[in-house]
């Protein structure tokens, strides 16, 4: 008998499949293997899931403590509640930002159009930590800002701008916003201006034909956009910390707390499945979404 | 002036009845953009049940006068009054105007239904009355069971008559129509023509349409205007404009023409004698000149006015008789052109109806023949 | 002596810096070299290079600047390190436990003699035989404060309490000048339990409602809490209150009377108790390289050496010979080198267990918040 090789074809194929199992699927089931462990001293610190008993038998030890406790523990939900609201509002804030960035690019002068999207992904050229450290130094009560109104004389005492909502807002939106204009941007240098003509043509007063026309065509781009937004914020560790009150305690912080304060491994990992599976519910809406728009 | 007797039937040709009150007219409108005047100074009347055509090539200003119409654009100086009323300050989706466009523009979002809805839909009319009028329309553009599809569901010919009951659906003052045509391959375009020119003689709605194609501005138009350079070359039926061009330009744009130079030698009421710049001939009219005497002036002679023969020996140009030799010979089917290279250079296009099938043609290549035609073919234009 | 790079900050973000800046040493391809991860500008530099000029041994020298970082680290196992330098509550009890540590060879340590015993024997609340590392520097947790700010807003204060943070009456009153909290709940809450007159290692819920009333009583007055800064926020004025380390309040000191701004910084270490610490020099388990380990101990534990780290970091070290010298400006200094009786008021802490751990990091997190 001989032995046949893949084709060609099927190992076109196989090449995603492997990719997403040796970096997804893998690193996805050993936090998972964590997350059913429990938590101990040692190195690692967790109890191994599978474990040979003294009569040489192997067992399965599965702890479901852990994600009994995040769903009976209001301060796991709180959190989740709370980075979901923060991501929803930042994902809207940028939205209503960026969507007259985009459309303004969109309708710009073609030569001018590349000049314009350099200049929304400029930020990026430089360390992200460093730009969120820039926020600070605009926002302490000796920051620039405050430094400013006291100076024209607009108040007296330096206003709280820093560990605020509006700092943490501010931070997100400031960071994220080229991943909402971006793929708006596509969408829309992609819609044809005519179609606006042809609505006003019809009777439709330009808000109507935005909200008629523009808009809905350009769903696609609000929709991408807003999950590139949603996505990493929910998760967002850093800009919270360094920018937002003590009150914002979000998903990211309480997973950092349980990693390293509590060194609870297992309870962190179990964290970050249910974060996971948060997001894959809005991934696979979007796909959805994307499938019928292509339709 | 001589009549052309080609009138569409039952059509009043209100532009000849001085007391006519004009639908649409355009006053002295001027646009420019930045540095380029795009309508200069155009003045324009059109009346109600006119299917006008704006003829013109590209960059000719007859989109920006259609879009002027619209209220996509405003005009810099001038006035554009529609039914006695001033559309200046009139914002497009206020304008009783209603425009199918050359892409069509419909929305990709929408249902076949959903997009002749719209303008219904905008103007708030009641769910009954969208309905039965949607359906109305479905029904003129023959396009019913196609209510539910997208418009990248159907076919080119399909979209422009989605497009077409899109805009009459809102029984428009005024159907304005961007090259209406120029996305139909050429037998579907034909067979729209006509189905247009029905459509719009069923409604009595006024169209202008604008069209780089002469063909099609001949054979829908009541009347034309052609477009140079942001002015209007001339207005009039398209006989009219075919058979009596004001301008060396309208000649050779409508049509072919063959164009020559001369100096006015005599003129008198029946007509005028010109003698050839450019030949030992002379053109003879039997229209009045438009210069006086010794006044340089262009001639034009169509081509399926002209008559070609074998030259007898020895016998050379004279009035209204030009001889070339024939150096090519293109075979349309319907007809043949030659093209008759004259002694002093210049060539002259010739066309002559294809009679007989395939028969030996009495004319061949290099034969030497006389070209010539009745003082009525002679067009006199003014330099 | 130029102005010490001092800065002792258990600061959550720089340990995410670490994180992010520091990779772990290929062990392989340093085989020879000594890989050390200490706590960030807490070494004279002059020091590592003089070792490797002794010994031939380079050295990798990382840092952190939380002991979350350098927990993380260790637990996850084959770190690299040869040398860390872990805080004896709770993270160098707590590796010890998890076997994250290896016992010190004192054969090899002779330099082990120049301990002071009295040091090593608190530290043995940590460590029962001090078998797993030796001090390196020690300090206190307690108060720093803007003396004339502290004397306009509340001249009555008790400046030597802990009251003048914890009492809410007072921290009202001083809330308009700054009132920055340490984010770091493994060091307030035991400092908490001491005011209140508790057990500083307790894990009963009553007491633990206690500490959290207490907190949530001074919540509104509390202007920052600190992720690092202290110093800056000290010495510049914007604060004028704050729960800190030794080090870190002599620090701000020295940077507020370069300023000459008027602004003077004093440390207090709080007569009711303060948490005394102690960071340890260990070897992981897993080292690639204990013997260069053993000799970089043995080689820090000469007297000349630590006097040279106390004068650049203003942290005492545990090797009493090398007193001689220490710069007098930083051995006469109560709040760097207190007096015995100050010393008899500290106290040290034990870890507490997993779940206790948990409902502290719940306390915090709720104090922070606020609700």
């Amino acid at each position: 008998m001989r032995l046949r090789l893949p084709s060609g074809r099927t190992l076109v194929l196989a090449l995603p499949f492997l990719w997403l199992s040796l970096f997804f699927l893998a690193p996805f089931l050993i936090v998972a293997k964590i997350a059913l462990s429990e938590a101990a001293l040692g190195i690692p610190p967790y109890a191994p899931v599978l474990r040979w008993t003294d009569e040489g038998v192997l067992t399965v030890v599965l702890n479901l403590g852990n994600l009994a406790t995040l769903f009976s523990d209001p301060f796991y939900f709180d959190a989740y509640l709370r980075s979901l609201r923060v991501a929803a509002i930042s994902g809207l804030l940028c939205l209503v930002i960026g969507y007259p960035m985009a459309y303004a690019i969109a309708r710009a002068p073609e030569h001018r159009r590349n000049l314009l999207l350099m200049l929304v992904v400029l930020p990026f050229w430089t360390s992200f930590l460093l730009r969120v450290m820039a926020w600070i130094g605009l926002l302490a009560d000796n920051g620039v800002i405050n430094n400013l109104l006291l100076a024209a004389g607009v108040i007296s005492q330096p206003i709280q701008l820093l560990y605020t909502d509006f700092a943490l807002y501010a931070g997100i939106v400031y960071c994220y916003l080229p991943f909402m204009v971006l793929p708006l941007y596509a969408t829309l240098s992609k819609f044809d201006p005519v179609l606006i003509e042809a609505a006003a043509d019809l009777g439709a007063r330009p808000w109507r034909a935005f909200l008629t026309i523009t808009l809905p065509l350009s769903l696609p781009g609000i929709i991408a956009g807003f999950m590139l937004v949603f996505i990493p914020a929910v998760g967002e560790f850093v800009i919270p910390e360094l920018l937002g009150g003590p009150g914002a305690q979000l998903i990211g912080r309480v997973l950092w707390m349980e990693f390293f304060t509590n060194r609870d491994w297992p309870m962190a990992a179990a964290l970050a499945m249910v974060l996971l599976l948060l997001l894959v519910i809005p991934i696979a809406w979007f796909q959805h979404m994307q499938g019928r728009a292509s339709r | 002036m001589q009549q052309a007797n080609i009138a569409r039937p039952g059509s009043a040709e209100p532009w000849r009845d001085p007391e006519a009150e004009p639908y649409v007219r355009v006053i002295n409108v001027t646009k420019r953009f930045g540095a380029t005047v795009a309508v200069d100074d155009v003045s324009l009347d059109i009346y109600r049940g006119e299917l006008f055509a704006l003829l013109g090539g590209s960059g000719s200003g007859k989109t920006t006068l259609l879009r002027m119409l619209a209220g996509f654009e405003r005009p810099d100086s001038g006035r554009i009054m529609l039914d006695g009323q001033d559309m200046a300050d009139v914002p497009p989706y206020e304008r009783p105007v209603n425009m199918m466009f050359q892409s069509y523009a419909l929305f990709p979002h929408m249902s076949v239904e959903q997009n002749i809805a719209f303008g219904l839909k905008m103007d708030g009319l009641p769910r009954s009355e969208i309905r039965d009028r949607v359906a109305a329309m479905l029904e003129l553009v023959q396009l019913k069971g196609f209510e539910k599809r997208r418009p990248h569901e159907l076919s080119g010919g399909q979209r422009q008559r989605v497009a077409l009951a899109r805009s009459l659906v809102k029984q428009p003052k005024l159907l304005l129509l961007d090259e209406p045509l120029g996305a139909l391959d050429k037998n579907l375009r034909e067979q729209t023509q006509f189905e247009l020119v029905t459509i719009q003689e069923k409604l009595g709605i006024t169209f202008i349409m604008v069209t780089h194609d002469q063909e099609e501005a001949m054979t829908m138009a009541t009347r034309l205007a052609v477009m140079n350079h942001g002015y209007l070359a001339q207005v009039g039926t398209p006989a009219e404009v075919y058979e009596y061009p004001q301008s060396r330009f309208v000649a050779e744009f409508l049509g072919t023409a063959n164009v020559f130079e001369g100096l006015i030698k005599a003129e008198g009421p029946t007509g005028a004698l010109i003698e050839s710049t450019e030949f030992d001939a002379f053109f003879q009219s039997d229209t009045d000149p438009p210069k006086p005497e010794g006044a340089r002036v262009f001639v034009a002679v169509r081509p399926e006015k002209m008559r070609i023969r074998r030259a007898d020996v020895g016998e050379n140009a004279g009035t209204n008789r030009l001889v070339g030799t024939v150096r090519d010979i293109a075979y349309y089917g319907d007809f043949f052109m030659f093209v008759v290279a004259l002694p002093e250079g210049k060539s002259i296009r010739v066309s002559r109806p294809n009679l007989a099938r395939l028969t030996e043609l009495p004319i061949t290549w290099d034969d030497r023949v006389a070209v010539e035609w009745e003082p009525f073919a002679t067009v006199v234009l003014p330099e | 002596m130029t102005p010490a790079p001092t800065a002792r900050r258990r600061c959550l973000l720089g340990g995410l810096a670490a994180v992010l800046l520091t990779l772990p040493p290929l062990a392989a391809a340093q085989a020879q070299a000594l890989n050390v991860f200490n706590w960030n500008d807490y070494i004279d530099p002059a020091v590592v290079e003089r070792f490797t000029r002794e010994t031939g041994i380079a050295v990798r020298y990382d840092v952190f600047d939380s002991l979350e970082t350098l927990e993380a680290k260790l637990l996850a196992g084959r770190s690299g390190y040869d040398i860390v330098v872990p805080t004896n509550e709770p993270s160098f009890s707590r590796l010890i436990a998890a076997g994250a540590l290896q016992p010190i060879d004192r054969a090899q340590v002779p330099n082990w003699a120049n301990l002071d015993p009295v040091l090593m024997k608190q530290l043995e609340t940590s460590d029962p035989g001090n078998r797993h590392g030796a001090i390196y520097l020690w300090g206190t947790i307690g108060l720093a404060y803007n003396v004339g700010r502290v004397r306009e807003l509340a001249p009555d204060a008790p400046t030597d309490s802990w009251r003048l943070l914890f009492d809410p009456t007072l921290a009202r009153r001083l809330a308009p000048c700054g009132i920055v909290m340490m984010d770091s709940q493994i060091d307030v809450i035991p400092s908490v339990l001491r005011y209140l007159g508790l057990n500083v290692n307790s894990t009963a819920e009553a007491d633990l409602r206690r500490v959290e009333q207490t907190l949530m009583g001074i919540r509104p007055h509390i202007r920052t809490f600190a992720s690092g800064g202290v110093i800056e926020l000290l010495a510049s004025g914007q604060a004028c209150l704050a729960f800190t380390y030794s080090g870190d309040a002599i620090q701000a000191a020295d940077r507020a009377r370069e300023a000459g701004r008027g602004v003077d910084i004093r440390y207090v270490a709080p007569k009711e108790g303060a948490q005394l610490w102690f960071d340890v020099l260990a070897i992981p388990r897993d080292a690639p390289n204990p013997n260069a380990a053993h000799r970089f101990i043995n080689f820090l534990l000469q007297p000349d050496v630590m006097a040279a780290i106390t004068n650049t970091v203003h942290y005492p070290n545990a090797v009493p010979a090398s007193k001689p010298m220490v710069e007098e400006a930083i051995k006469n200094d109560r709040n760097v080198y207190p007096t015995e009786e100050d010393f008899a008021r500290f106290f040290t802490v034990t870890a507490v267990p997993q779940a206790a751990e948990r409902a502290r990091s719940r306390l915090w997190a709720r104090f922070k918040a606020g609700r």
